[in-house]
């Protein structure tokens, strides 16, 4: 049954990845869109496998302990920086939503007409997309550490006996 | 509506320091983790997928802290030619990460089967040492127990007052306790070199034949008589017993013996049967004398009563006197019949052996010196009184001293001895002569009534049967030692009782 999702989950990105090409000749031609689906791909594979993480801790019980439950929470905000930066990515390759002012200046700013004020003040909240990583990796760190303190512990109680 | 940018670079410059940094440490944890216990899958899983991270926030962070100076620094031409290898090993890096979070499923249960391959063996281990350590509790407990039960049973096979004998499938002694050294009277198990043989002791043949066959029939022998010898060729009778032990062919290995020495028992059933006999021959007599001895009183009286009316030299006279002589040789017959009997009376006083001795040596002597016959006595200065009928001790030791003059016949000694034993509470008289002595065949016989070698007329065959049971009624035992032409001794063992003033009358 476990086998099973991720097998659905490959053989989709198989599905995708073979619908989505175009025809071709002997050789592709790899056009520039090309390196953002590629890009956009590796976020989801990223999304997938966090997700995939995540299912393993919790179908083993493992997030009752303190060390993997920080570890599922890094899983979780990777997901959730994944989105992020697929969205950001997807807006923007939509450039008739806003532009830049003053680019490559400290005044620098996003303008948007009040049409798309809200795809534009999304696209400016995504782009806060350490908020969401730093914290992921953040909630490794303390994970790992949990996990060091609680395999130091087992060694102490070991020699101990 | 406008939004300034400036907050989005600092987030995001500050954020790329963050991961950066977040990374490494993340590195430094995991490498920890894995020097914790470089066994452990989990942590090895852990510290790729850190070294994997680490590679993707440099990849990523580097290139959006670059992005950010060089378009600062307005070279957007330098940054335009590095956007897509960033973006491209930005996108690598993804699914490098992801691809090593998707071994996490395989390496968890690689690491919970080694997990359990570990406690398994552990356990394992720990039983064996428990093990271990039990088997030599168990077996230092067991070796206790064994030394302890060797012990006992080398203690029984020492002290036991039984032979026991372990002998092998051909006969040869392997082992004998003391006692069966004592009754085969041997010093050692070998004789020039080679085992003693049990068989050898067998006085028959054929009865160890027969223990052999019912050792190979039945693999035991019951409690059988049979006949031994000792090494210096001794008879005595004992009660065997026997197991065989038999090896994988069938043959017997082994056998243990139990041989128990029965020459006392023997003895003591003679002694009975001897006393049966006695007694019955006793009962028998004395209601013969009983009857006989008023007729016969009465036929002397009479003869006694004519011979006062007859002349001396008369037919008739000679003829009475032959019935007074005969009625009272009868008499005494009878007297004797009643005193083995013991239903003559009996008086008991306080008196002493060597005044009865000296008393018959006196009216024996000139008798006996006529004849050749010497009397030497040696009588013990520590005998003491004791209470006695000395009549009738004066009988028995006239009986026993008559009897040696009978066996010397002409010219010899006899040797009066007595002796005071303290321990026992008895007085030893012994009357040692140095006569024809009294064959084998003769020795179990010479305390039956009539029982004599002597030529018709010269005794009744009641002397001993007499003195027998005089001395049994002072609860004493008499007892003979002789060799044909060695001589005799009769040993008359008397206990020492003090009680003054008990006369006892016995009989009736």
């Amino acid at each position: 049954m476990k086998k099973s999702y991720v097998s659905i989950t490959l053989w989709g990105l198989a599905w995708m990845l073979l619908t989505m090409a175009q025809p071709a000749g002997a050789t592709q031609v790899h056009a520039e869109p090309e390196g953002l689906y590629v890009h956009q791909i590796a976020h989801l594979f990223f999304i997938v496998s966090m997700g995939i993480l995540i299912y393993w801790l919790r179908e083993w019980k493992l997030v009752e302990q303190k060390g993997w439950r920080l570890v599922q929470y890094s899983s979780l905000f990777f997901i959730l920086w994944n989105i992020d930066a697929m969205i950001v990515h997807y807006l923007d390759e939509q450039g008739a939503i806003f532009q830049t002012i003053n680019a490559g200046t400290d005044y620098a700013s996003l303008a948007s007409d009040p049409a798309s004020s809200g795809p534009a003040l999304l696209y400016y909240l995504a782009k806060l997309d350490h908020l969401l990583c730093v914290p992921a990796i953040v909630f490794l760190y303390a994970g790992l550490r949990h996990l060091l303190q609680q395999a130091q512990a087992a060694k102490s109680s070991d020699s101990a006996t | 509506m406008t939004l300034p940018l400036f907050p989005i670079w600092m987030v995001d410059l500050a954020g790329s320091s963050l991961m950066i940094l977040f990374s490494f440490l993340c590195v430094r944890l995991a490498r920890r983790l894995k020097n914790q216990d470089q066994s452990n899958v989990i942590w090895t899983y852990l510290l790729w997928l850190c070294y994997a991270l680490a590679a993707f926030a440099i990849s990523r962070s580097v290139g959006h802290i670059a992005k950010r100076i060089l378009l600062t620094a307005g070279h957007n031409d330098i940054w335009n030619l590095l956007r897509p290898y960033s973006g491209s090993i930005n996108s690598l890096m993804f699914v490098v990460v992801a691809s090593i979070t998707l071994f996490f499923e395989r390496t968890w249960k690689v690491y919970q089967q080694i997990s359990k391959d570990q406690r398994a063996l552990q356990e394992a281990h720990e039983e064996l040492i428990y093990l271990n350590r039990n088997l030599e509790h168990l077996v230092a407990a067991r070796t206790q127990e064994l030394a302890l039960s060797e012990r006992k049973y080398r203690r029984i096979f020492e002290v036991s007052r039984d032979g026991i004998i372990l002998v092998d499938g051909g006969a040869a002694i392997i082992n004998l306790n003391p006692a069966g050294l004592a009754l085969l009277g041997l010093s050692s198990l070998t004789t020039d070199g080679e085992r003693i043989r049990f068989s050898h002791f067998f006085a028959a043949a054929e009865e160890w034949r027969g223990i052999q066959e019912a050792l190979e029939r039945q693999g035991f022998v019951p409690d059988t008589e049979v006949l031994l010898k000792t090494d210096r060729g001794a008879l005595f009778p004992v009660l065997l017993s026997g197991t065989a032990e038999t090896g994988d062919n069938g043959a017997i290995d082994s056998v243990q013996f139990l041989i128990k020495d029965i020459s006392q028992r023997k003895a003591m059933e003679k002694q009975l049967l001897q006393a049966d006999k006695l007694a019955s021959i006793g009962q028998l007599a004395a209601g013969i004398a009983h009857e006989i001895n008023n007729p016969l009183s009465m036929i002397l009286g009479y003869a006694q009563l004519m011979l006062r009316g007859e002349q001396e030299g008369t037919q008739q006279y000679a003829d009475l006197k032959i019935i007074e002589k005969h009625a009272r040789n009868c008499k005494t017959i009878v007297e004797d019949l009643l005193s083995f009997a013991r239903s003559t009376q009996t008086r008991r006083t306080v008196g002493h052996v060597h005044a009865a001795l000296d008393e018959v040596m006196s009216v024996v002597r000139h008798h006996f010196e006529l004849d050749g016959v010497h009397i030497e006595k040696n009588f013990g200065a520590q005998v003491p009184q004791m209470i006695l009928d000395a009549e009738k001790i004066k009988q028995v030791f006239m009986n026993l001293i008559m009897n040696a003059k009978q066996a010397i016949g002409r010219k010899g000694s006899i040797l009066l001895r007595t002796r005071y034993d303290a321990a026992h509470a008895r007085v030893s008289i012994e009357v040692r002569d140095t006569g024809a002595g009294i064959s084998r065949e003769h020795l179990p016989r010479i305390f039956d009534p009539f029982f004599t070698t002597k030529p018709t007329g010269e005794g009744t065959g009641l002397g001993l049967s007499v003195s027998y049971g005089i001395v049994k009624d002072h609860d004493g035992d008499i007892l003979v030692r002789s060799e044909p032409g060695q001589g005799s001794t009769f040993t008359v063992l008397l206990p020492v009782t003090t009680t003054r003033g008990a006369e006892i009358d016995n009989g009736g």
